[in-house]
């Protein structure tokens, strides 16, 4: 019952805080929004009894990935835009129809099916004789899924160059062969638009 | 079994459709991109939420998959935004319009 109370609060707060980034005009508050919204959603995965998933979800998403954009939304000045119009001029319309419709479609859909456990070996009193959570996932990983591990060690080391390729300065002699045709001129957005 | 399954694709559902929402309403790139990180997330609810019900690790399995490519697309994402931001100096994205018909 408890778990049941602690969930319903969780999940609001999650989901607020999700209409929050998503309404407000100032991108910081926006992004702080974003982390509380994951760190309830961290919250639920600790009810769930997933806690290497819930520690991971606070020390990479609400830790890493946010600082990233944390860094990257204060080293662009990005007042300017606050008092812009936020909203796209049409797509607003399309959404406000579209969304409703789509939520309640998987709302109709998740409450209306029958859902059947196909009751795998690993129910809560085994977790907990086998050496708990962390243990069991991290045995079972290497066992089941070594290969897709491999992989994501690959796929992080190409977006790591990708990243590096695409936000380094132009002009820079390691980038020499997308630099502009060996002129200093300073690269206005006039400029740019000419060129392409 | 305490949290019935329904409740987790409910709350997935939600947070989805709020991602879906600031997608397709908001111009600033950098909301798009926090309505993407809450799409990835509305999924990982679901996996954890299924890997509870099924008894089985697999659904943990793929939260920490998702979790590897949602790091590298904010990466690589943030990194497309300060190079369109130091060629067109804005950030709305409804300005990048050059492939337009």
């Amino acid at each position: 019952m408890v778990e049941k109370v602690l969930f319903v609060v969780f999940a609001a707060l999650a989901v607020g805080s999700g209409v929050g980034v998503i309404t407000r005009s100032n991108i910081v508050h926006a992004l702080m929004l974003l982390i509380f919204s994951f760190v309830n959603i961290a919250a639920i995965y600790l009810l769930t009894s997933a806690f290497f998933i819930a520690v991971v979800q606070i020390l990479v998403y609400a830790g890493a990935i946010l600082v990233l954009f944390t860094f990257v939304v204060m080293f662009l000045n990005l007042r300017q835009y606050q008092s812009m119009e936020q909203l796209h001029p049409t797509q607003k319309w399309v959404a406000l129809i579209l969304t409703p419709l789509v939520l309640a479609e998987f709302v109709v859909v998740a409450l209306a099916a029958t859902w059947t456990a196909v009751g795998g070996a690993y129910d809560p009193e085994t977790v907990a004789a086998g050496g708990g959570n962390v243990a069991l996932l991290g045995e079972r990983l290497f066992a089941d899924a070594l290969l897709p591990f491999e992989m994501a060690s690959l796929i992080l080391l190409v977006g790591m160059v990708g990243a590096v390729v695409l936000a380094a300065k132009e002009g820079h002699e390691y980038m020499d062969t997308r630099a502009w045709s060996g002129t200093d001129e300073e690269r206005t957005p006039e400029f740019v638009e000419q060129e392409v | 079994m305490d949290i019935p399954i329904e409740w987790y694709l409910v709350l997935s559902a939600f947070l989805f459709v709020i991602g879906v929402a600031g997608v397709l309403t908001r111009r600033n790139m950098f909301i798009v991109l926090f309505s993407i990180e809450l799409m990835m997330n509305a999924v990982n609810v679901n996996l954890i939420g299924f890997s509870r019900f099924h008894d089985n690790f697999i659904g943990q399995h793929f939260v920490l998959f998702t979790m590897t490519v949602a790091a590298a697309e904010a990466a690589v994402g943030l990194a497309i935004v300060t190079s369109l931001f130091r060629n067109r100096q804005t950030t709305m994205v409804d300005m990048f319009d050059l492939l337009k018909g």
